[in-house]
């Protein structure tokens, strides 16, 4: 029985089909799955599925490029970070998205990398360890049509070099 | 009575290399009246367009062809109600001296005919036309366009861009370019097309994201920005002998708009705020123009280079302001609509296109009197109308639209309406901008 299920979801995802509701709800089967170490990846405000850390993302109200209290505090433990393995550099990328105009976007999502890393100079990290660069909308994380998607676009990305 | 037959003299013709002017002097002396005329007027010239005379198998199949391409060029200017000639408009009993039937031309509605003789030469294509007025049988133009066989497009827009001047005292669309983005390879190239979409070709191969491409008004540079480096860059091509300049700067490059043929400004931010720069065609900075905390972009010049609309989000959320170049005043331009940006000023001078985010989420088409007076809608109830761009005549806009799906790029008159799809295909096409070269 379970194997069968595994056997159709193994065919369903090499079919391409990525359905989330025909993987989701058959959480026996995760359980099946060999228990190799998974390195623990961090957790909470800004890691998800795009950024799985050391350092984590912040996120942006709607034409905002002002850090909220939760982007401030997340951009605190990448300074952290940042201290504690001084020769490491980073990109910072600013996102938007998709709505409004992309010329603008590209600004705005420019002054959302430099927001953060303006706050990061700030906090003690050398200004030359971190290179900002802006993609507007034109590399959406998630690819939905509404506000969760939306939310998901607005942040301001790290790249540890 | 009035006269009803006229003679079609064929006149002596001299073929020089390409394009032969023939009396066009008398043609404008007198039709310094019949474009005032036609300026208060507000409708469509009613024309015309005869089928061409051709001996031959092959002159007829060339002929034919040339029908179609001035019929179609004439017809997608939108300045003309093209009627059927009657089928008595010609009298040919005397083979060489065919006389038109203007009595029929007038009782269909026509106020203009033309018509013409294609002949062939050793590969060479002679089409001489001749344009009358069509209720006071005068001449108006007799020219003869000369051309290679392969070139039937470039001999037919001639004619139609000669007779549109003549006609309406104005330079036509006929000969420019337009200049876009499309995905159709999986990344975000640059690409042109003729005015009428016509002959699209790809222009670069970043393999990467390009945007905002904006040809010199004399069509030497292609200025666009590249994400090949990684980051949003400036680029400025040379077309001529392909050469690649790009601004070394740190920070993004956002959107260039020619101020004219050897200076572009674009959106830098080598300090960490956007301003608007202007940029020679070898990458150096020649100036900054704007200094203000908050984002600065999409420059785009008044015909003379002395002032420049921009979008600017100093007052909150992105509005459209005009700064004059000597002084460095700056002036907000639009006050309705919360999101304003993309401003386009047309090569005419008078008026300023941008687009409006609404409440609803359309995105729409404006235009304004450069002096901010006279606010007019071109699209609606279409989703969302993006990038508006003038033809080098100020009568079009092309623009894109996603009212069918996927974002395409459109045109429609510049005071609105005839808003058509330009180019077919599965690909998104963002960003077109037309030439001001033609």
């Amino acid at each position: 029985m379970k194997r069968n299920s595994i056997i159709v979801l193994a065919l369903m995802v090499t079919a391409g089909c990525s359905s989330k509701s025909a993987v989701t709800p058959d959480t026996g089967t995760t359980s099946q799955a060999p228990s190799a170490p998974v390195p623990s990846s961090p957790t909470g405000y800004g890691f998800d599925q795009w950024q799985t850390g050391p350092l984590g993302d912040v996120f942006f109200e709607f034409d905002s490029s002002t850090l909220s209290a939760d982007g401030q505090e997340q951009l605190k433990q990448n300074g952290i970070y940042l201290e504690s393995n001084a020769l490491k550099k980073a990109i910072v990328e600013g996102h938007c998205d998709e709505r409004g105009t992309s010329e603008y976007n590209l600004a705005l999502g420019d002054r959302r990398a430099v927001s953060a890393k303006e706050f990061l100079v700030r906090y003690g990290v050398s200004p030359s360890r971190l290179e900002t660069v802006s993609f507007g909308e034109e590399r959406p994380f998630a690819l939905g049509h509404d506000e969760e998607a939306w939310a998901k676009n607005r942040r301001a990305h790290f790249v540890l070099k | 009575m009035v006269q009803l037959f006229n003679r079609v003299v064929p006149g002596i013709i001299v073929v020089l290399f390409c394009l032969v002017v023939f009396p066009l002097k008398l043609a404008a002396a007198e039709n310094g009246e019949y474009i005032a005329i036609r300026k208060e007027g507000s409708g469509n010239i009613a024309l015309v367009l005869d089928k061409l005379d051709a001996n031959g198998k092959k002159e007829s199949k060339f002929a034919q062809s040339l029908d179609t391409i001035m019929h179609d060029g004439l017809d997608f200017t939108k300045i003309f109600s093209l009627i059927s000639p009657p089928l008595n408009v010609k009298d040919f009993t005397d083979k060489k001296n065919v006389v038109i039937n203007f009595g029929a031309l007038t009782s269909v509605g026509a106020e203009v005919y033309a018509g013409g003789t294609l002949t062939r030469k050793s590969g060479m294509i002679n089409l001489d036309m001749k344009v009358y007025d069509a209720s006071g049988s005068k001449l108006l133009l007799s020219k003869t366009y000369t051309g290679r066989e392969e070139g039937l497009r470039s001999i037919g827009h001639a004619f139609c861009a000669d007779l549109i001047e003549l006609l309406t005292g104005k330079k036509s669309v006929f000969g420019s370019k337009i200049v876009f983005i499309s995905n159709k390879t999986g990344f975000k190239e640059i690409y042109e097309c003729d005015f009428d979409g016509y002959g699209v070709a790809q222009l670069t191969n970043l393999k990467s994201i390009a945007m905002n491409p904006a040809l010199s008004p004399d069509g030497k540079h292609l200025a666009y920005i590249g994400f090949a480096s990684g980051r949003p860059t400036l680029y400025i091509r040379n077309l001529v002998d392909g050469k690649i300049a790009s601004v070394s700067k740190s920070g993004v490059s956002i959107d260039p708009g020619w101020r004219n043929n050897t200076e572009v400004a674009a959106t830098l931010s080598p300090e960490g705020n956007q301003e608007i720069f202007l940029v020679n065609t070898d990458g150096s900075l020649s100036k900054r123009v704007t200094n203000n905390k908050s984002i600065d972009i999409s420059p785009t010049f008044s015909p003379d280079g002395t002032k420049m609309a921009f979008v600017s989000s100093r007052n909150g959320l992105p509005q459209i302001f005009v700064q004059d170049m000597q002084s460095g005043l700056v002036k907000r331009l639009t006050f309705s609509g919360r999101y304003n940006t993309q401003p386009a000023w047309s090569p005419l001078g008078d008026k300023i296109a941008y687009t409006t985010w609404e409440k609803n989420g359309e995105i729409n088409i404006f235009v304004v009197n450069a002096d901010g007076s006279g606010l007019k809608q071109l699209t609606q109830n279409s989703r969302e109308n993006k990038s508006p761009s003038f033809s080098p005549d100020g009568e079009m806009i092309v623009y894109t639209s996603n009212r069918q799906g996927r974002e395409k790029v459109y045109v429609m008159s510049s005071k609105g309406g005839n808003e058509r799809l330009l180019l077919q295909g599965d690909d998104v096409q963002t960003q077109p901008s037309w030439s001001l070269f033609r």
